[in-house]
């Protein structure tokens, strides 16, 4: 009876965790973050959407929210828990936490305030937490998305942003790779992974083979990227041509990188959603009905509850 | 790129289009389309990454890939191969699997250059002269080739009924004339006749009698 009870999923009070990031700066991850947080709260789960765009906060501004004078500044100086600093908005269900939207030296705060934060993101009280992070794979946003039960990477058709998801990719992976990994053997990965580059490296050449051949890389890290892939969004797709750039990007990954890419689909170019922004109203909220909404809501389903979109079709 | 294959099948069609091997047809031409349109040309997405050798190379396995995979006889023997339970060592490579195909489905035979009756020299020189074609003719003819009416209703894909109305002349049982000239071209191939000369002079014959 003892065992039987043990082995039953407990019920998980800790919320998932979800990170939102994107390779280059400006391809709408604050949009994408907050419509993801307010189509899960219009599913009816609780969510907190957390700020750590440290190199300007705007989720409030992408909610519609007037600034409040709580942000994670309160959290970061130890005058208050995250809890505390949670803000409750209009919408049910959803409540943010600021960023810093007053001028902060970010560079050499982030890492001291991931390691910080992220113990206390996991025990918000809410069933999912959403965090928008900054572009880049710097090193505190590549732990916080290691950490993350979803990692989100939102890119655009434009080639700058695609090679800039690329470098993410690649990013992810150095960082997984390098953790318990022998300096030796990471470092002699890295030359590898430039002479690959390059392109000066015997053909073919694949990369699962040589971590797998070679002492001191964990093989385990590599292979979470794929069974735990990160998931693609495109946004701004203004037409099928788009679309499908996430399956060509999914492609490549595979072919080059060995490592798998979720492409969960691709968001429509829409005029209102600028001026939504403009006129401070989300537009999920003032434009409920568009298609845009709908495709926020498939990708929210496929990822939370896949069998009910499946008994849907 | 393409070495990876004939080498050590360390590669397999499957893993080129990113499919599970239990993929539907149509999810493989799917990944087909998407796969040539990705490497395919100079698209953003490639550029930074693949040269545009590679990118031609890989396009050279696509093609390859879809070629077996997206045939149903070429991919039964190929996931024979690679999924059987004895595929050690097995050749994975496309001209084997070409070659192993046109073992297993033979190229159909001509199937009536077969010669299964007694040459009757007297017999051939008249089919070669003869322009005036009767319903006893054919019977005739059919015979001497050992061909029983069964057979030649299999060739001819026309009902026995209406064969031997033919032979018989006996106009009664025969549809619309449009009709009868077609079993009578297709008799006239089954038994190797000039089948324009057969079918003209029969239906000659055909039309007076109506008349």
């Amino acid at each position: 009876m003892e065992l039987i009870k043990s082995q039953r999923p407990q019920p998980t009070k800790d919320p998932r965790l979800w990170v939102i990031t994107s390779g280059k700066g400006g391809v709408g991850k604050t949009f994408i973050a907050s419509s993801l947080a307010l189509t899960i709260s219009k599913l009816g789960h609780s969510v907190v959407l957390v700020d750590l765009d440290l190199s300007g906060a705007n989720v409030h501004t992408a909610l519609g929210l007037e600034p409040s004078h709580l942000s994670i500044r309160n959290f970061y100086e130890g005058q208050k828990t995250l809890q505390e600093i949670v803000i409750p908005t209009p919408y049910p269900h959803l409540s943010y936490v600021q960023g810093f939207w007053d001028s902060w030296d970010s560079s050499s705060a982030s890492a001291d305030i991931v390691a910080k934060l992220l113990p206390e993101l996991r025990h918000l009280k809410a069933d999912f937490v959403l965090v928008d992070l900054g572009a880049g794979a710097s090193e505190s946003h590549l732990c916080l998305m290691d950490n993350a039960d979803e990692r989100f990477l939102v890119t655009t058709p434009e080639p700058t942003s695609i090679e800039k998801a690329y470098r993410f990719i690649e990013g992810l992976m150095c960082y997984k790779l390098k953790l318990d990994s022998q300096p030796d053997a990471y470092n002699s990965f890295i030359k590898k992974l430039r002479e690959y580059r390059q392109k000066i490296v015997d053909r073919p050449f694949s990369i699962r083979k040589y971590i797998r051949e070679s002492d001191g890389l964990r093989i385990d890290h590599f292979e979470s990227l794929s069974t735990h892939p990160v998931r693609l969004i495109m946004n701004c797709s203004r037409s099928q041509t788009h679309a499908d750039l996430g399956y060509s990007m999914r492609s490549v990954c595979n072919k080059y990188y060995d490592v798998s890419l979720d492409y969960l689909g691709a968001i429509e170019y829409d005029n209102a959603v600028w001026q939504s922004v403009r006129n401070m109203a989300p537009f999920l909220v003032s434009q409920p009905f568009t298609p845009l909404a709908g495709q926020f809501l498939g990708i929210c389903k496929q990822l939370i509850d896949p069998e009910e979109l499946r008994a849907v079709v | 790129m393409t070495e990876m294959i004939v080498e050590g099948s360390r590669i397999n069609y499957y893993e080129i289009l990113e499919l599970g091997t239990s993929a539907a047809q149509h999810e493989i031409t799917k990944a087909y389309d998407r796969a040539r349109r990705t490497y395919d040309g100079d698209n953003p997405e490639i550029y930074t990454i693949f040269s545009e050798k590679e990118a031609r190379d890989l396009l050279k396995l696509i093609e390859e890939a879809y070629s077996v995979l997206g045939n149903k006889t070429l991919r039964t023997i190929y996931d024979q191969r690679l999924l059987g339970k004895s595929s050690e060592g097995l050749d994975l490579s496309y001209d084997s699997i070409l070659t192993a195909s046109r073992q297993n489905f033979p190229e159909p035979k001509a199937k009536f250059d077969k010669v299964s009756y007694r040459i009757d020299e007297g017999l051939e020189a008249e089919i070669q002269t003869r322009t005036e074609w009767m319903g006893s003719d054919l019977k005739k003819i059919r015979e001497y080739k050992n061909l029983s009416i069964e057979k030649m209703s299999e060739k001819t894909k026309v009902n026995v009924f209406y064969l031997a109305a033919v032979e018989a002349d006996d106009r009664m049982k025969l549809p619309a004339p449009v009709f009868v000239r077609g079993y009578v071209i297709q008799i006239a191939k089954a038994l190797g006749l000039n089948e324009k000369t057969v079918a003209d002079s029969y239906m000659k014959a055909f039309k007076a009698n109506a008349g």
